[in-house]
């Protein structure tokens, strides 16, 4: 990670009630608003994180126009499509930006792969849940510590517990940093507008009918008239309701799913990985 | 916070934006801009009434997340993992039950949940472990012995709380039990008030100590008299969540016999007004009350009813404070009600049938509080002794502990709540044992609330110490920590409370709270209640107060 991850927090974190009125405050505000003050506020201890959804790419266009030094952390699991290594590419060249890029511990990913295979998240839902926290939930939570605040691209019309998100809230999942959802009121019909207006990178497997972007084994496009749900782990049985695609880290809901269901069993991969 | 808010206002107008169209503020962006408005057009969640069978039989697999949404308004919410367990929670107006009532519910917990269930803070009961495939079977149950799940959870009028001894208690102005019932019967569950733009929360009392929390809900009929006649003010507004608000009055009086039209008219006109529908982040009404002020909200009940309200002459406020525990002589001649606490708030199946046995033999009712306690009415006098006995006996309940596991609240959290960050009620029950060891007697009045989230079921803006779950990152991962509320109240000094200790590990919370609870015994003045104390101290006394650095005593007198 650059050297500016070093910076002192220069903001004592707010509380709950002052959080509540800032979402009050920027509720029905432009998402520039919400990201000027943020930089204003949190630059360098404040990113966005992206798994290079159109979402979190809008935003990056809104946050360079306003701070071209715009912080941007991704994880590679090491599962992800060719396409998207190409979008980093891409998005560095249009941005001048170098995307900070987190990996798995290799430790954890050899032990977990050793012990359950190189395909374990077709086993049973538990061990997809499994890999997803190895590859994916583990390095952001890493990254999360190095900051004060962070920006998803979380939107209300995405799904009924997404309904209800502010656009200023303390992520208690992660630490009491705040969490920034600038777009939480945007349609997917204005995100895409913008995207073309300005001419945002996308990513190319949009263009195959894919609804959301992830690892290459677990996405696939969606047939017209298919619900977007069956593009994510489609074989699978017993999922617990909403982890499908409604409750990845940006919400908190996965790791809670993660916690209830693995409890310790997580912990199991770094043992045997020593 | 407001000066910074207005300069917010001033850069967001001088900087270049993308520009974006108006939105008009029509049923199809309101559909368009909210997943659970679509949800509740495309198929209201009433209608899964006719569906208890068909859901039953379907394999959780397939039941449509949609669905699970929907079924919210029949009082039923995921728990956690979302693997098919429900929390089910039981509306009971004025939390008020009778031994059949209260014998059903222990059945259905130790047929269909796991032998228990949680008093909440809205008087109800909520069971766990609940299964979708067992739902025909407890619906039949349920309305064999006069109760309802409808309009437990979702966009509805919640469960309308009261005064627990309501119509039993000698201090009462007068009996509210009739207008809650008959609340409860026009509004509760009836389809054309249970698609709001989000919950809604009435509480109905003339108790004279305020104990039903009126300041921290959206309406509160609070019972005064004026030129003789029963009635009451019109508190709006209220309600905790991640924006708390203390309720203002409207400054009205409404009689008896015109009660509910308020109210009623505040349903209507919040309901009708779409731009509270646009964004569920806006939509409770205290932030209409926030946009229009209580004059103009005034202004609109009248408008809506065609005439004019009564003006209020004098505000009413509260005597004291009390969670109706102990015995108490009623009004009716020879009957006493016993107020016991149920700390933390967790009925055993066998509690609840034992209580059920106990009542019945007595000719007694149950009422459930609050703060999540139980209490028995129309004891006659002359067995209050034998039923605390047998309440401590044979309901494992004693009304001999120490007050605070009385007036001390915990939310569900860990393990069934999906938003819950950390232990709850597990974390009151460590923290009350250990101040009580410390402390003792002294600390009887102390109420502590403690929550798992910010979503503040457990009230936890509103304690003497309020404590809310978050997490803390250290160099080993991240921790359970909780955030620790200061000079919050409810009554005479209503007040939200501030988060003064921020991320105090769950290992230390109870040596941090006892160092505060400490320097409040040692240095108030006398009877000086901890929330004045810590009105008085600056964020970094008390700070250094929780950290153990003393140095100067705290100055008893208060300074002004």
């Amino acid at each position: 990670m650059s050297s500016t991850t070093e910076s002192p927090r220069h903001v004592e974190p707010m509380d709950d009630q002052e959080a509540g009125e800032w979402a009050v405050y920027f509720d029905d505000r432009p998402p520039e608003d919400l990201l000027e003050w943020a930089f204003q506020r949190y630059h360098p201890r404040l990113a966005i994180v992206t798994s290079f959804q159109v979402d979190t790419l809008v935003l990056l266009d809104m946050a360079w126009r306003i701070q071209p030094q715009v912080r941007v952390i991704t994880v590679d699991t090491g599962r992800l499509p060719q396409e998207t290594y190409d979008l980093m590419e891409e998005v560095q060249q249009r941005y001048g930006i170098a995307l900070e890029v987190l990996f798995p511990d290799t430790r954890q990913v050899e032990a977990m792969v050793r012990k359950h295979g190189i395909n374990l998240f077709r086993t049973s839902v538990p061990l997809r849940l499994l890999c997803c926290h190895v590859r994916k939930v583990v390095p952001l939570q890493r990254a999360l510590q190095q900051l004060d605040a962070w920006i998803t691209g979380l939107r209300r019309d995405q799904w009924a517990t997404r309904a209800n998100i502010r656009k200023v809230e303390i992520d208690h999942d992660h630490g009491g940093i705040l969490k920034l959802n600038p777009l939480a009121d945007w349609t997917e019909e204005e995100v895409w507008h913008y995207a073309r207006e300005q001419n945002v990178p996308i990513h190319k497997l949009y263009a195959h009918g894919y609804k959301s972007i992830g690892c290459a084994p677990c996405t696939r496009p969606v047939q017209p008239g298919e619900d977007s749900r069956s593009g994510r782990w489609w074989w699978e049985v017993n999922a617990p309701k909403e982890c499908g695609m409604h409750c990845p880290i940006e919400t908190g809901g996965f790791e809670h799913e993660v916690q209830a269901i693995l409890g310790n069993a997580t912990d199991l991969t770094l043992g045997n990985g020593k | 916070m407001s000066h910074e808010i207005e300069q917010g206002q001033s850069q967001a107008s001088s900087a270049a934006r993308t520009s974006r169209p108006e939105r008009p503020v029509t049923w199809d962006e309101v559909r368009k801009r909210n997943f659970v408005e679509r949800i509740k057009h495309e198929r209201f969640p009433y209608e899964l009434e006719q569906d208890w069978q068909r859901l039953a039989a379907t394999p959780y697999e397939a039941i449509p997340e949609e669905d699970m949404l929907r079924l919210q308004w029949f009082g039923l919410y995921h728990d956690k993992p979302k693997v098919g367990f429900m929390m089910m929670r039981i509306k009971l107006p004025n939390g008020l039950l009778s031994p059949a009532k209260l014998r059903a519910i222990g059945e259905i917990s130790r047929t269909f949940g796991r032998s228990y269930g949680e008093i909440t803070t809205r008087q109800d009961i909520q069971l766990h472990w609940i299964r979708i495939s067992d739902l025909p079977q407890i619906m039949d149950r349920l309305r064999a012995a006069g109760l309802s799940t409808k309009g437990g959870c979702g966009d509805v009028l919640r469960n309308i709380t009261g005064c627990p001894v309501a119509g039993v208690s000698r201090e009462e102005l007068f009996d509210t039990t009739p207008v809650v019932l008959e609340a409860h019967r026009l509004f509760s569950g009836n389809p054309h008030y249970s698609n709001l733009p989000r919950k809604h929360k009435w509480s109905i009392s003339a108790c004279p100590y305020h104990c039903n929390a009126p300041e921290i809900h959206d309406v509160a009929l609070v019972g005064t008299v004026q030129d003789g006649a029963p009635g009451f003010a019109v508190w709006v507004g209220g309600g905790l969540s991640t924006v708390p608000r203390i309720a203002k009055s409207l400054g009205v009086f409404v009689p008896m016999a015109e009660a509910l039209d308020v109210p009623r008219a505040i349903l209507e006109i919040w309901s009708s007004d779409l731009k509270y529908r646009m964004s569920r982040a806006k939509a409770r009404f205290k932030f209409m009350v926030d946009d229009y002020g209580p004059e103009q909200i005034r202004e609109k009940i009248e408008h809506h009813l065609g005439r004019k309200l009564s003006d209020l002459k004098t505000n009413p406020r509260p005597i004291g404070r009390t969670d109706h525990m102990g015995v108490h002589p009623q009004k009716q001649p020879g009957k006493v009600y016993i107020g016991v606490p149920v700390f933390p708030g967790i009925l055993e199946a066998d509690q609840m049938l034992a209580l059920a046995d106990l009542a019945e033999e007595l000719g007694a009712d149950i009422r459930l509080t609050r703060e999540q306690n139980l209490i028995l009415a129309h004891v006659p006098q002359e067995r209050a002794d034998e039923a605390r006995a047998r309440l401590r006996d044979q309901a494992r309940l004693d009304g001999q502990v120490n007050p605070i596991r009385g007036h001390s609240i915990g939310c569900t959290g860990e393990p069934h709540c999906n938003f819950s960050v950390g232990e709850t009620k597990h974390k009151l029950v460590e923290v009350v044992d250990h101040l009580e060891q410390q402390f003792g007697s002294a600390i009887a009045d102390l109420r502590l609330y403690l929550d798992g989230c910010p979503h503040a079921c457990g009230q936890h803006w509103v304690g003497d110490i309020g404590i809310q779950g978050t997490t803390l990152s250290t160099p080993q991962g991240k921790t359970e920590a909780y955030d620790v509320l200061l000079r919050g109240g409810l009554g005479l000094s209503a007040a939200i409370g501030k988060a003064v200790l921020r991320r105090i590990p769950s290992s230390e919370l109870k040596y941090v709270l006892e160092r505060l609870v400490r320097a409040w015994l040692d240095n108030r003045a006398p009877n000086e209640p901890i929330q004045s104390f810590f009105n008085r101290l600056t964020d970094e006394r008390i700070q250094e107060i929780a950290r153990g650095q003393n140095g100067s005593a705290v100055a008893p007198q208060a300074s002004g």
